[in-house]
């Protein structure tokens, strides 16, 4: 607790490196969010068109990105 | 050998990897398997513990005063600088899509965050050493009590140590099993 607000605190210096690493996490962990997202939607049966108005991508951008993984 | 272990048994070992990982421990070591048996409800290891005096709050604390472990993973720390909290999203995720489901995603994987934690020597040894219970009390199952008896087992890491500074002793602790075991049987 006390360690991530020591970390927080760091973060408002306004240091790129630790600016940087963070988006660098954040993109990490959206994709993994987006993909078992994605995932459970195929999963029940939604198309690709409906994820990708959800997601407010293109239905070519979301399939291009996830078809290889088999659904 | 998982075939043969209990489902209780199952989820402690499963467990076990979670306490490391909670830890930012790099391996899964004999104490994060003695930790895990806390986690999993009604389990004889944990009755057979209670008995000789052992709960959590010991055992935590015990563990607390081993070297210190581990830093949180470099994403956790970089997310919390944005205020998120990376452990309760792999809770609320865990809670919607199962264990481990963060994880294990392809996204994570490529990043190395799922990256599996190997069980260090001591774990496996305890894990090897509850086979042999089994077999020596003449059980055809492996169960938390087996587990917990593979601990007791000299030179067997810190979940060794603590357990045994505790008065916890294998000989007697084999006893209890015993007689727990038959009891069950019984009734």
């Amino acid at each position: 607790m006390t360690d991530a607000t020591k970390v927080a605190a760091a973060a408002s210096s306004r240091d790129p490196a630790v600016g940087l690493a963070a988006v660098a996490s954040l993109r990490g962990l959206l994709e993994s969010l987006e993909e078992l997202q994605v995932t459970n939607a195929r999963a029940q049966g939604w198309s690709w068109q409906q994820i990708a108005d959800v997601l407010r991508v293109s239905r070519q951008a979301v399939h291009k990105k996830y078809r290889r993984f088999g659904f | 050998m998982f075939e043969r272990f209990t489902e209780k048994a199952r989820t402690v070992v499963i467990g076990a990897q979670k306490q490391a990982r909670e830890r930012g421990a790099d391996t899964i070591r004999s104490e994060h398997l003695l930790a895990a048996l806390f986690d999993v409800p009604d389990n004889l290891a944990v009755t057979v513990l209670a008995a000789l005096g052992v709960d959590r709050d010991v055992v935590e604390s015990e563990i607390g005063k081993l070297r210190p472990d581990g830093r949180p993973t470099p994403d956790a720390e970089a997310l919390a600088t944005l205020g998120i909290d990376l452990d309760e999203v792999r809770r609320q995720v865990e809670e919607a899509f199962g264990p481990g489901a963060l994880d294990r995603t392809r996204a994570a994987s490529s990043r190395g965050w799922g990256a599996h934690i190997r069980f260090d020597r001591t774990a496996k040894k305890v894990l090897e050493l509850a086979l042999r219970e089994a077999l020596l009390l003449k059980h055809n199952y492996i169960g938390t009590e087996h587990i917990l008896l593979g601990m007791l087992q000299p030179a067997n890491g810190a979940a060794h140590d603590i357990l045994v500074s505790h008065g916890v002793r294998q000989d007697a602790t084999r006893i209890l099993v015993e007689e727990f075991v038959r009891g069950r049987r019984a009734g």
